[in-house]
């Protein structure tokens, strides 16, 4: 986790970049995400025009006065992607993990490597 | 009209070097893998791991006398394609909680869910609160 400051809503707002790790394959492209203490309904994934983002909001879970000792904080996570429009909109699969969320963005078929076969004159 | 204010350069250098110290990832500088959060309550004290991507048969919980340690391992989850970004780190961790009291070793609950470990310990006998009577 990264601590950072964002614009947000017009103030500036602390938050954790959640550390990603982003491969590629010919129909995709699979993002790991390491959000811990997220559950999936505060997890929010838009997107818009040609930005992919990722916003969680994480809540306190304990109470103030009884954290005696803590080297992390309650912040929300909050990470913009952008993305090409090789991405098809509709589909994409989200999975959200032991605190890690994979994403899953799959390719328009027009972008998709294509074998093209060649026909034979006589 | 703008009047310049020498404050205002004051504190945008404070901010520098506010952003400088505390934008760093949590696991590097004068913290270790994993970072910890100790809340007690009265008759318990919980200790709280974050650690996404592990699961709970590669992290080992030890109580000895009254330091808990926290072993374990993540594994890497790499898949053999081409990578854009890789952010996330992998390997082994240790770490050592010395607890500001003694617990109840026979009564440790341990849960591991949405990337955060969470050990109960319970304050022995001697360490919960107790009312005293004025005679």
């Amino acid at each position: 986790m990264i601590e950072r400051k964002v614009p947000m809503n017009g103030a500036e707002q602390r938050v954790y970049i959640p550390l990603t790790d982003i491969y590629e394959t010919g129909d995709l492209y699979s993002l790991k995400m390491e959000m811990p203490g997220i559950k999936k309904e505060n997890l929010d994934i838009v997107i818009h025009e040609n930005e992919l983002r990722i916003t969680a909001k994480r809540g306190s879970h304990e109470e103030k006065e009884n954290v005696k000792y803590s080297e992390y904080s309650d912040r929300d996570y909050y990470r913009v992607f952008k993305i090409g429009y090789d991405v098809d909109r509709n589909r994409v699969d989200a999975n959200l993990d032991k605190g890690v969320l994979t994403l899953k963005l799959y390719k328009s078929e027009e972008v998709k490597p294509k074998k093209i076969s060649i026909n034979q004159a006589n | 009209m703008y009047t310049y204010n020498l404050f205002d350069d004051m504190v945008k250098l404070r901010n520098v070097f506010d952003d400088f110290f505390t934008e760093r990832r949590d696991h590097e500088g004068n913290t270790e893998f994993p970072p910890i959060r100790i809340t007690e309550e009265d008759e318990s004290i919980t200790i709280s791991a974050v650690m996404p991507g592990i699961s709970a048969e590669d992290i080992d919980i030890q109580l000895v006398d009254n330091s808990l340690f926290i072993r374990g391992e993540k594994k890497e989850d790499y898949e053999n394609h081409p990578y854009i970004r890789r952010e996330r780190f992998f390997g082994g961790f240790k770490k050592s909680i010395k607890l500001p009291f003694r617990v109840n070793s026979g009564e440790i609950k341990a849960d591991l869910s949405e990337g955060i470990l969470k050990i109960r310990l319970t304050k022995s006998e001697e360490a919960k609160p107790k009312k005293i009577q004025i005679s």
